[in-house]
């Protein structure tokens, strides 16, 4: 019943951003400034999720090929499940993890510090001031994430095939290519599109809506990845069913 | 770098007082169980509702790929292996990081700011053993059990796309699903889960119990602990993939 009426309260904030966002444009200074914190400082933790994505999709691909005779597949199967499927997920799951419960547990101490009524009370539009830059700006980068996450998930999935897996580079390297297509990329900056809007919205209605005191601004992150990690997976199918399906 | 290595060695000092705490039997069996039922009934529907889509996703990418070879039949021991090797235990413990940790990091981020460990302390009561210790073994016990419910959640995922929408034969799927399975298998995604859970469960509640600077040092804490958390399973997520299904080292 609470999850009916949130979608319902969802719905009204969506309104709401709308109609106080679709008349201004933003200021660029704040967008870029929000792309910069969400970007750079979200980057370390992302290469290294994604590079160990990679290590292991590179071993459970050996293992699952490799009694068939077909090690050579490793290569394939890395850059078709990297590329496809894992890279926009986990990259988009990281961002929400970092970025996105940052943007909620923020907002949620302005809304308890009553900052946010501050704003309102010097016609500021809290709306247009908090969420509309942190919503541009992860809508710039996170494309860019996806196509960083996947680099890091191959150059990861290449080390551990030759390495530790004792496998040829070349071929490898040839079999990825085929599992590749330039399609492709543009499908899961898509992906990475979506996810970043769905990303910015929850997890700033989450911060809004925060309850009193401490335990409100735990339960606000809390709820805001939770949610945002549940609505990627769900889109993720019905996006990939649309592409590939 | 020395900041990392310092709270790595507190958070390991805080795992060893938990151990202590456990072995000299000062955790409370109550408020164990309570957490225990809380945090798997906290965590439950977001497990399945992350591991049912992606069991659905594989068995969409799976068949397009083995239909180019005409081998469909492979999908379900494909799928299967997949789902308990590695998906479920990973996206089961990121989701039970985001919402168990967490959870449990803001209740004792809460607790800390309100000055309620202290007063549990007051009382000649060890705040670490009370409020603590039965949060890190609920989440060590919940995690493989919740993984669990996340393999079968999955390979059903598996099964409705393959079978109820795609029309592939259900005799089929379900006598070839153990295929590539084994076990071995299933025992190392326990281990493997349970591993993640301790991670977790150490990493939450130490960011929850020592945090600092009111309320915007809770959603630090909560920020944190899902951050960090993910960080350490998946590297030893490596590890513990290399050490059970291996393959050649060089």
């Amino acid at each position: 019943m609470s999850f009916v009426a949130g979608i319902g309260r969802f719905c009204i904030f969506l309104a709401a951003f709308f109609r106080a966002t679709i008349r201004r444009p933003p200021h660029p200074g704040m967008v870029l400034a929000e792309a910069y914190r969400i970007g750079v400082k979200s980057l370390p933790v992302l290469v290294i999720i994604a590079a160990f994505v990679g290590t292991n999709l590179a071993l459970q691909g050996y293992n699952a090929f490799a009694p068939l005779g077909g090690q050579r597949l490793v290569g394939m199967f890395v850059s078709t499940a990297g590329i496809r499927e894992m890279a926009p997920v986990i990259a988009a799951a990281m961002i929400a993890a970092k970025a996105g419960t940052e943007m909620a547990s923020h907002i949620a101490v302005m809304r308890i510090r009553e900052q946010i009524d501050a704003l309102e009370v010097m016609a500021v539009d809290p709306m247009w001031y908090l969420i509309l830059p942190r919503l541009l700006g992860i809508v710039l980068v996170l494309p860019a994430l996806t196509i960083i996450a996947i680099f890091t998930t191959l150059c990861s999935a290449y080390l551990v095939t030759v390495w530790q897996l004792g496998l040829n580079g070349a071929v490898f390297l040839e079999f990825a290519r085929q599992g590749i297509q330039g399609v492709d990329f543009i499908y899961c900056m898509t992906k990475g599109l979506v996810f970043g809007i769905i990303i910015a919205l929850v997890s700033c209605f989450f911060g809004f809506e925060a309850g009193r005191g401490p335990e409100g601004v735990g339960r606000a992150t809390n709820g805001a990845v939770v949610t945002v990690s549940v609505a990627v997976v769900f889109l993720n199918y019905f996006l990939s069913e649309l592409f590939y399906g | 770098m020395t900041a990392t290595l310092e709270l790595l060695g507190r958070i390991g000092l805080f795992g060893a007082r938990v151990v202590w705490a456990t072995v000299t039997l000062q955790v409370p069996l109550q408020t164990f169980l309570d957490q225990l039922r809380t945090v798997i009934l906290r965590c439950m529907l977001p497990v399945i509702a992350v591991v049912f889509p992606f069991g659905m996703v594989m068995s969409l990418q799976g068949l397009e790929i083995f239909a180019l070879y005409g081998s469909q039949r492979l999908l379900s021991p494909f799928v299967a292996a997949a789902i308990i090797r590695e998906l479920s235990p990973v996206m089961a413990s990121t989701l039970v990081a985001a919402q168990g940790g967490a959870s449990f990091a803001a209740e004792l981020g809460a607790m800390r700011i309100k000055e309620e460990l202290d007063a549990t302390d007051v009382m000649g009561v060890d705040s670490l053993a009370f409020h603590a210790a039965p949060r890190v073994l609920a989440l060590t016990v919940a995690c493989p059990v919740l993984n669990l419910m996340g393999c079968i959640s999955g390979i059903v995922g598996g099964y409705f796309t393959a079978v109820i929408m795609e029309g592939e034969a259900h005799g089929v799927f379900m006598s070839e699903m153990w295929g590539l399975t084994g076990p071995a298998d299933v025992w190392g995604t326990v281990i493997k889960t349970t591993v993640f859970g301790a991670i977790i469960g150490l990493i939450s509640c130490y960011l929850g119990f020592n945090t600092r600077g009111g309320a915007a040092g809770v959603g630090r804490a909560v920020n944190d602990t899902v951050v960090y958390s993910i960080l350490v399973f998946i590297a030893a997520n490596y590890l513990l993939t290399s050490a059970f299904f291996g393959g050649a080292m060089p």
